[in-house]
């Protein structure tokens, strides 16, 4: 796919930043992600293949927006939903409730 | 459904599931072998950088046998295959203002290249 994550060669995209002692996750819910995502794997939800291309399939505004993680949690849901194990009327559910928890 | 239980943990991480698969197949090329890039442009996956395609280059080392992730994106199976360092000259991709020094290294499958 000539998509926003295929950007070699593109200009004017800034330096590459390096943060010394850089943590391995920058916030908690990262955490989660990253078990959520070894185990739908460990699961046989998906292959990697998958999940790189939903990654792709994002809105590219939102891809370059978005962190690593937050593009993991984007194939996930994407993917989850597709086939069938996830409704987006779930995931619209518990946003909200989280939304009003944190509200 | 498979479940991942603790004790699995640790090797599933450290792992990370390689793509790397145990058959046996012909490669189509071998180390020095002149090769030239398809220019494709799948509406999906596809592990082929958009500025090498139609671009020559040389098989610098096989790494050996593994899925293939076009068609395994899409329920097309892992059709294994060799996946192969490719030495492309840097001015051959970007233009004569760049060192003729430099090269650019990409791991490119089979069904990406024909030769040269």
């Amino acid at each position: 796919m000539n998509g926003i994550h295929d950007v070699g060669g593109m200009h004017g995209m800034g330096p590459i930043v390096r943060e010394d002692n850089e943590p391995v996750f920058h916030h908690d819910w990262e955490r989660r992600v990253f078990a959520l995502m070894i185990s739908t794997f460990a699961g046989g939800q998906y292959s990697v293949d998958e999940v790189r291309h939903a990654i792709e399939r994002m809105d590219p505004a939102h891809y370059l927006a978005s962190s690593y993680y937050e593009h993991w949690l984007h194939a996930m849901e994407t993917l989850l939903v597709e086939k069938g194990l996830l409704s987006q009327t779930e995931l619209e559910a518990k946003r909200s409730q989280l939304a009003q928890e944190h509200s | 459904m498979a479940v991942l239980t603790p004790d699995m943990v640790p090797a599933a991480v450290a792992t990370g599931g390689s793509a790397r698969v145990n058959v046996e197949v012909t490669p189509r090329f071998k180390p020095g072998d002149r090769i030239v890039v398809r220019n494709i442009n799948p509406a999906g996956h596809t592990r082929l950088p958009r500025y090498v395609r139609g671009k020559q280059g040389v098989i610098q080392h096989d790494h050996g046998v593994f899925v293939f992730p076009d068609t395994q994106a899409h329920g097309g199976g892992p059709k294994p295959q060799h996946v192969y360092s490719v030495r492309f000259a840097a001015h051959a991709l970007w233009g004569s203002e760049v060192s003729s020094q430099d090269s650019v290294y990409i791991d490119l499958w089979d069904d990406y290249m024909d030769p040269a």
